[in-house]
């Protein structure tokens, strides 16, 4: 599987990032270009400001000379009237001019000298306008003639001129920004749209890639899950087969060795029904006179019996094993039908059986409450626990009363953890797991058995699809704890 | 068992264990039956005799037969003698006793549906079987057994 989710994953970021970083560098970029066009604008309204004043400056000056002129010429009084205006005019005029041109040194050192030009014209006019008034015509004449205003004019018109060359200059400038401006922004905009959009492209491209496979490994895993289950199927299926045919096996064996045992039985009850005869011919004097009698007595009266006797009690024992083989096999061939059973009242019953032989011995047994319903075989539980417990009254220890408590423990997994403690014999350490075999036994044998309690209650537990583990200890107790699922699995009667 | 027109049943065994066989015997004898028992120790022989060499069976006709089945034989299983004697028309009304040591409920089942007419689980500690046994002899010296055809 080439799933690699952290790179996948770190791609995505990486457009993510992209894209954001290329955005907030175009805001930033876009604000600073306005911020650009912005001054330029005001540059250009400036500029087109300091034209008009310029041009409203000179043409006043012009106003104030053309009613000199006038009034020189003709002498009349009325042309005065817009002389004497433009004069009072020129004052503010110059003052906006001033105004308009103040921060820039070059334009303002400019602004004194036309300031210097138009004080000296107006010097002039108002000289001239004087001598008139003080009817010295030749004498102003005279110093129009001179061309003193005309200079005066002339250089209030270069100064004037050039200023405005100069705002005309600025202005084309700040034309030219603004259309650069407006250039690099349009380049600029579609620049990180271009990115925005390749990063939106690559990360969706990353997604989709992560997508498909996650689809894809979805879908493998599908697969494998199926492939899994079929296969825990076919070993449970191959185990089930092997664990059947372990039981027919051991039915067979256990059946066809008991059919040769019927003959040993047989012929050595038919031995003894003769041997019957034979006692019955001992009592006879005549035997004695025989060389052989006494020999023959002795055979007849102690001999045989005895060898009968241990082929009998050999034969039985042998019996005993093979029935408990079969019991078994008898047991894991059972159809196991679940039903709810209710510990408590199951543990009840089960105590109530061993009641009298607890009491006898000054016993005690406590269920601790309370018990948990599980759904199991009944018949089952009832062996499982009829054993144990039958096990803790049997091998009780023979300096102290038994106490025997079934309680319940806290389990997992929707299983029920039950625990039966005793303060009996206990079973030493090294024959913790041998207690389970068949036929085997532990500690001093003073008791009844066969040896299969144990054996038969592990088969069980685990065909009831639980556990049964033990803790002892040699002479102090031991207990058992048997973990049982809630619902028994359906599994276990196919067959 | 009682005589039928003069002709006395015979009581056919099949029984591999020659042991089990023997004391089969003593124990029927022990209930007083005195007929004739003939000792099959396997099927093959078993069969010779109820079907004749030809395999027919028409050397039974006639006859007043009863068969004790053991099921696990050497050479074939006693299922499929039960099978042949039950399909053949000249001892399909012999009675059959199976008497054997499988107590399996499917096996007792098809014994029946085959037209076994008694199944006996042999009891394997010798003082319940020769009780078995005995009776089974006093139930043989009651029962009424037909002629072959």
């Amino acid at each position: 599987m080439s799933l690699n989710s952290p790179g996948l994953l770190r791609a995505t970021y990486a457009f993510a990032a992209a894209a954001l970083l290329t955005l907030i560098v175009l805001v930033a970029v876009s604000f600073w270009l306005l911020q650009k066009t912005t001054n330029s604008t005001e540059e250009v309204l400036r500029a087109r400001e300091q034209r008009t004043v310029l041009a409203r400056l000179l043409s006043t000056v012009q106003d104030a000379e053309t009613g000199q002129r006038g009034y020189l010429i003709t002498g009349e009084e009325r042309y005065l009237a817009p002389y004497r205006d433009a004069i009072k005019e020129v004052a503010p005029r110059l003052d906006d001019v001033r105004e308009k041109f103040l921060g820039d040194s070059e334009a303002e050192a400019n602004v004194r000298k036309i300031a210097d030009a138009i004080a000296d014209k107006l010097k002039e006019l108002a000289l001239t306008v004087e001598l008139k008034q003080e009817s010295k015509s030749d004498e102003a004449m005279a110093i129009v003639r001179s061309d003193r205003g005309k200079a005066d004019m002339d250089l209030i018109r270069r100064l004037v001129s050039s200023q405005g060359d100069a705002v005309e200059g600025h202005l084309t400038d700040s034309i030219r920004d603004q259309e650069s401006n407006a250039v690099l922004a349009r380049w600029f905009t579609v620049g990180a749209g271009v990115v925005i959009l390749l990063a939106a492209i690559g990360a969706a491209a990353t997604i989709l890639r992560y997508t498909r496979e996650l689809l894809g490994a979805r879908s493998e895993m599908e697969f494998l899950n199926t492939g899994l289950e079929t296969r825990v199927k076919e070993r449970t299926a191959d185990l089930q087969r092997a664990n059947d045919e372990i039981q027919r096996f051991a039915y067979i064996v256990s059946h066809d060795l008991r059919a040769p045992l019927v003959n040993v039985m047989g012929y050595t009850a038919e031995l003894e029904a003769g041997l019957g005869t034979l006692t019955a011919l001992c009592d006879d004097p005549k035997l004695d006179e025989l060389a052989s009698g006494v020999a023959a007595r002795a055979a007849i009266r102690e001999d045989l019996p005895e060898s009968i006797g241990f082929i009998r009690t050999s034969t039985q024992k042998m019996d005993g094993l093979i029935k408990a083989i079969l019991k078994l096999s008898r047991e894991g061939q059972r159809v196991l039908r679940p039903e709810a059973v209710d510990l408590q009242e199951f543990f009840e019953s089960a105590v109530a059986a061993v009641q009298h032989r607890v009491s006898e011995a000054g016993g005690e047994v406590e269920i601790v409450r309370p018990m948990p319903t599980i759904e199991s075989d009944r018949l089952a539980l009832e062996q499982v626990f009829g054993n144990l417990i039958d096990n803790a009254v049997k091998y009780t220890a023979s300096d102290r009363k038994l106490r025997l408590s079934i309680r319940q423990r806290p389990s997992q997994w929707g299983a029920v953890l039950i625990e039966i403690e005793d303060n009996g014999r206990g079973i030493a350490a090294e024959d913790g797991e041998r207690v389970f075999d068949l036929f085997r036994r532990a500690g001093v044998q003073d008791k009844q058995g066969e040896g299969i309690g144990l054996a038969h209650v592990r088969t069980l537990v685990r065909r009831l699809g639980g556990e049964i583990i033990m803790n002892s200890e040699l002479g102090k107790g031991t207990t058992f704890r048997v973990m049982l699922p809630r619902k028994l699995p359906e599994k276990r009667n196919e067959r | 068992m009682s005589d039928n027109e003069g002709k006395a049943v015979q009581i056919v065994m099949i029984e591999d264990d020659a042991g089990h066989a023997r004391l089969i015997e003593k124990n029927i004898r022990r209930a007083g039956v005195n007929n004739d028992i003939m000792a099959f120790a396997n099927g093959t022989e078993a069969l010779a005799f109820l079907f004749g060499q030809n395999g027919s069976g028409e050397c039974s006709s006639r006859k007043h037969l009863l068969v004790l089945l053991d099921l696990n034989l050497p050479d074939m299983t006693g299922v499929s003698i039960l099978e042949k004697i039950k399909a053949n028309v000249h001892t399909k009304r012999t009675p059959v006793v199976v008497l054997t040591t499988t107590d399996d409920e499917r096996e007792i089942q098809r014994c029946y549906d085959l037209g076994a007419n008694v199944y006996i689980t042999k009891p394997v500690d010798y003082e319940n079987f020769a009780n078995a046994i005995r009776q089974l002899g006093l139930f043989f010296s009651v029962i009424q057994v037909p002629e072959t055809k």
